[in-house]
């Protein structure tokens, strides 16, 4: 049974607000951080609720809270994961959503892509195999927009061939707990 | 969905727990000038209305699935709907969408081996009653991926 689903703790104060002086971990850790089964149940944890503490993970696990934010420390330090909070598509107003496949001619189709992701409504840009070589999904708040974007904004990049719109009617799931994690600034 | 007004607050709220989501509500409070209390009752009142969840992301590398993969597929119309959510069921599919267009389903799959994907693409979805065509295709190069929006389906029980 998952634990965090019972947690009725009040507070959430995770140990970091003052940053702890030990500098023995402020260089990166090498690339191959390895994982065992406390840091991956940890993590489910923290998939269940980001904001548990640090000793409700403790004590669902059988672990030290010590231990839990060594642990959770390590992982963000290592960029082999993030506690964020996700939000809907809806709290920032965006109602309309599509994907685009494009077709690229006559010029590097990574080129064209890193261009289309620069765009702030897209987010997400993948090149990908198949009859298409690039395939991104766009967040628009109303069709209005539909318009200044395809034809002033995406046709304007060089390179691009065909758009292929899919339009987004219903979204029945979508949420990533895996993503490539960005360098902590 | 119906119009939820939320103000320069609310967005920078999230904005700051997109960041991180262990930082304190005394420390986001600091920040943003606003007492604890209004952080917290915020926090509570996005997470009641389904608009944030808190949760962990994890490499590829740790999750050991690192492809992404599309699989549109071409569904009876009138079973659209119940296909989307069987799709949404299997394992590794991580995003369904109903899509207009030359195909009705746009499903998102992360997975580890080839295998993995010929399972579900092929095996599982091509399988399912009223899919009548599927097809593949294997993101090689991700260039903007933002796993920071959702569709939050299950609301989070809040804290208090």
């Amino acid at each position: 049974m998952p634990c965090a689903g019972d947690l009725h703790e009040t507070r959430n104060e995770p140990k970091q607000g003052h940053a702890p002086c030990d500098k023995d971990m402020t260089g990166r850790m090498a690339q191959n951080v390895t994982f065992d089964p406390t840091d991956h149940a940890i993590v489910e944890q923290l998939r269940l609720n980001g904001r548990a503490t640090n000793q409700q993970i403790a004590e669902c696990l059988g672990l030290t809270a010590t231990t839990v934010s060594s642990r959770i420390k390590r992982l963000e330090e290592s960029d082999q994961m993030r506690v964020v909070a996700v939000s809907d598509f809806s709290a920032h107003g965006f109602d309309f959503l599509m994907k685009l496949a494009i077709e690229v001619d006559g010029r590097p189709a990574s080129e064209v892509a890193a261009e289309i992701a620069e765009l702030p409504e897209v987010f997400a840009t993948h090149l990908v195999t198949g009859r298409y070589d690039i395939d991104a999904l766009v967040a628009l708040r109303d069709f209005d927009d539909l318009s200044p974007l395809l034809l002033d904004k995406v046709s304007k990049i060089r390179g691009i061939r065909a758009m292929i719109p899919s339009i987004v009617v219903d979204i029945v799931k979508y949420q990533f707990d895996v993503a490539p994690i960005e360098t902590k600034a | 969905m119906s119009k939820l007004q939320l103000d320069e607050l609310d967005l920078q709220l999230i904005q700051a727990l997109a960041q991180d989501a262990r930082v304190s509500n005394r420390k986001i409070a600091t920040e943003l000038g606003v007492t604890e209390g209004t952080v917290r009752g915020r926090i509570k009142r996005l997470q009641q209305d389904g608009l944030i969840a808190f949760t962990a992301i994890s490499s590829f590398e740790m999750a050991e699935k690192s492809r992404l993969a599309f699989i549109s597929a071409q569904a009876d119309v009138e079973r659209v709907r119940d296909i989307a959510q069987e799709i949404g069921e299997l394992p590794l599919i991580n995003a369904v969408m109903i899509t207009m267009g030359q195909f009705n389903i746009l499903a998102m799959c992360l997975f580890h081996e080839l295998d993995d994907l010929v399972e579900i693409a092929s095996d599982k979805i091509l399988a399912l009653p009223g899919v009548h065509h599927v097809e593949t295709s294997i993101a090689v190069k991700t260039v903007k991926y933002n796993a920071r929006m959702a569709k939050i389906t299950h609301k989070q029980a809040d804290q208090d």
